[in-house]
């Protein structure tokens, strides 16, 4: 169908492009100097100028090429239109990414600390708990947000969002009871390794 | 009776059909809903459970009406 | 069925001729010509490679097919074989070879056929790349196989349907962006160092081979951009003319956009181009990290 309204569309485009060309004071572009500054200019100067430099800007004198009118034919489509962009989020963004490599460099030593200095600090050992804590979440964060989008499966992924809260929590409650009425992470890991 | 979410999707369609024909010039606005229409009919006895199909037409459709709602069209034969 | 064409060419050509152009015009959206196509799909296992010589290499392809004319029926795979003494080197000369002499209804994108339109993209023996730069491994007892770009909804045979890749690539709005006019009121100038931040960037065909071979993508197409894009995202960004930078980082500074990618890395390993989008996505990161 599109293509049956253009030739008319096209048809009204040239004839105002010519009767643009008919009303200008500017000669016909038949001419080979196009870049002349005025229509008054007789031909001495013209074949003069059509060696300098003009100084119209480029566009105007790229526009005498055309023969059709300015405005575009027909407008765009819609199937061209952009993709839309989710609402940028930094927290969601850049800082979580940089959080989440910060907090993954960081469990390098963390692990293997206490283990190389074969000390008991209550602190690191905390400390460890923490981030493997967070890493994880982060992990599993991830994991939900690729494979259940929220577009497709609203209410799966909101009960995943909340399922995974929890089971972090739970985690963490559980690392801390472990931690203040038991041996501790590094210490459990040691006895497992040598049982 | 109550629809799955596919048949929804095909009703919806065809009302965006309908709405789009609204907006065209008055003389053609026929010509477009009965294009709509003989569109539908031509895939009316597939299958109800084949849904590769009925995605595939679905996503064909809504590309025509894309298509066809752009106001530079006023007629349709 | 060629009688009943000619009586109804006919009956078309009493019509005036205008209006006859349009109704087919209408028509042809819908019905096609499939209906007339060469080979019934039962009977359509194995195209043989018409007249095999003695010493003649003969290999097998299996391509593809789905014929959107008809959505009730199942894609299915076609074999057929090809004298490869007979063909060009490329998997494009054996792909136009069986279209010209075997079966004209086989559908495929191609321009250039010299990787430099991106237009053949397709998936090869499981790998996506340009059909125009694969050569027919000359071993002939492997069969090759050949599907579209994968995760990809299908227009016909072999040919995707890119119009959300193309969306996406218009969204990071792929051109310079000024806000101040040139020095010298000409042009914008470039030193050598911050051209050589745009080499393996610019040469990128936007064929869809990365984008397409990227789980992330396929998970999330309508919201991650996918490699492909993000590289040009990041030519924008590097280009050191351009001035709406911050503008650009902000666009992708979302949870979508850029931070789908794991670094999978199977868009720099299937890059037919050899470019290295994974390394353009990392920089991405880098700058907006801190």
């Amino acid at each position: 169908m599109a293509s049956i309204v253009r030739p008319t569309m096209l048809k009204q485009s040239c004839l105002k492009a010519v009767s643009k060309q008919a009303f200008s004071t500017k000669p016909a572009s038949t001419f080979p100097a196009i870049n002349k500054p005025a229509a008054s200019v007789l031909s001495k100067q013209v074949a003069r100028n059509a060696f300098a430099k003009s100084a119209l800007p480029g566009s105007m004198r790229v526009a005498a090429f055309h023969a059709s009118g300015r405005r575009a034919i027909l407008p765009a489509l819609p199937p061209n239109d952009a993709a839309k962009f989710p609402t940028p989020h930094p927290s969601h963004g850049s800082y979580h990414w940089t959080f989440e490599r910060a907090i993954s460099v960081g469990l390098v030593p963390l692990t293997i600390a206490p283990f190389a200095a074969g000390s008991l600090n209550p602190l690191t050992d905390a400390l460890l708990c923490a981030t493997i804590l967070i890493h994880s979440h982060i992990g599993f964060e991830a994991l939900i947000v690729d494979y259940i989008p929220t577009k497709r499966l609203p209410k799966t992924r909101k009960t995943f969002d909340w399922g995974l809260k929890l089971a972090t929590v739970v985690v963490g409650v559980g690392l801390y009871e472990f931690e203040t009425n038991d041996v501790g992470l590094t210490e459990g890991i040691k006895r497992i390794w040598t049982a | 009776m109550k629809h799955s979410g596919l048949q929804r999707e095909v009703l919806s369609l065809y009302r965006t059909c309908l709405r789009e024909s609204r907006k065209k010039p008055a003389n053609t606005r026929l010509h477009f809903e009965s294009y709509a229409r003989t569109e539908f009919e031509k895939s009316i006895g597939l299958d109800k459970k084949d849904f590769g199909a009925i995605e595939y037409l679905l996503r064909k459709g809504r590309r025509q009406v894309d298509m066809y709602s752009a106001p530079g069209i006023r007629d349709i034969q | 069925m060629a009688a009943l064409r000619t009586t109804s060419r006919l009956f078309a050509a009493t019509r005036p001729a205008f209006k006859s152009q349009i109704r087919t015009r209408t028509m042809a959206t819908v019905t096609g010509t499939a209906t007339s196509g060469a080979v019934p799909p039962s009977q359509t296992t194995t195209v043989k490679e018409p007249a095999a010589d003695a010493d003649s290499k003969i290999k097998t392809f299996h391509i593809y097919r789905w014929n959107p004319d008809e959505p009730s029926t199942k894609p299915r795979m076609q074999s057929y074989t090809l004298d490869l003494n007979k063909t060009g080197p490329m998997m494009l000369d054996a792909l136009i070879r069986i279209k010209n002499e075997v079966d004209p209804t086989l559908t495929f994108r191609r321009s250039c056929r010299e990787g430099i339109c991106g237009s053949c993209a397709m998936n090869i023996d499981g790998v996506n790349t340009l059909a125009c730069l694969c050569r027919i491994p000359t071993d002939v007892k492997a069969e090759s196989k050949i599907y579209p770009l994968p995760h990809t909804y299908v227009v016909k045979d072999i040919v995707p349907d890119l119009t959300q890749f193309y969306k996406q690539y218009k969204s990071i709005k792929p051109y310079l962006q000024k806000n101040t006019p040139a020095p010298d009121g000409k042009e914008y100038l470039q030193s050598k160092e911050e051209r050589k931040k745009l080499d393996g960037l610019y040469e990128c065909i936007l064929c869809a081979c990365c984008s397409t071979s990227c789980p992330s993508y396929w998970w999330n197409s309508e919201e991650y951009l996918g490699p492909a894009v993000l590289m040009q995202s990041y030519r924008w960004i590097a280009d050191s003319r351009d001035e709406h930078t911050e503008e650009r980082k902000a666009q992708l500074d979302n949870s979508m956009s850029l931070y789908r990618c794991h670094t999978i890395l199977n868009c720099s390993r299937t890059c037919p181009k050899g470019l290295n989008p994974g390394y353009a996505i990392a920089e991405i990161k880098k700058a907006m990290a801190l």
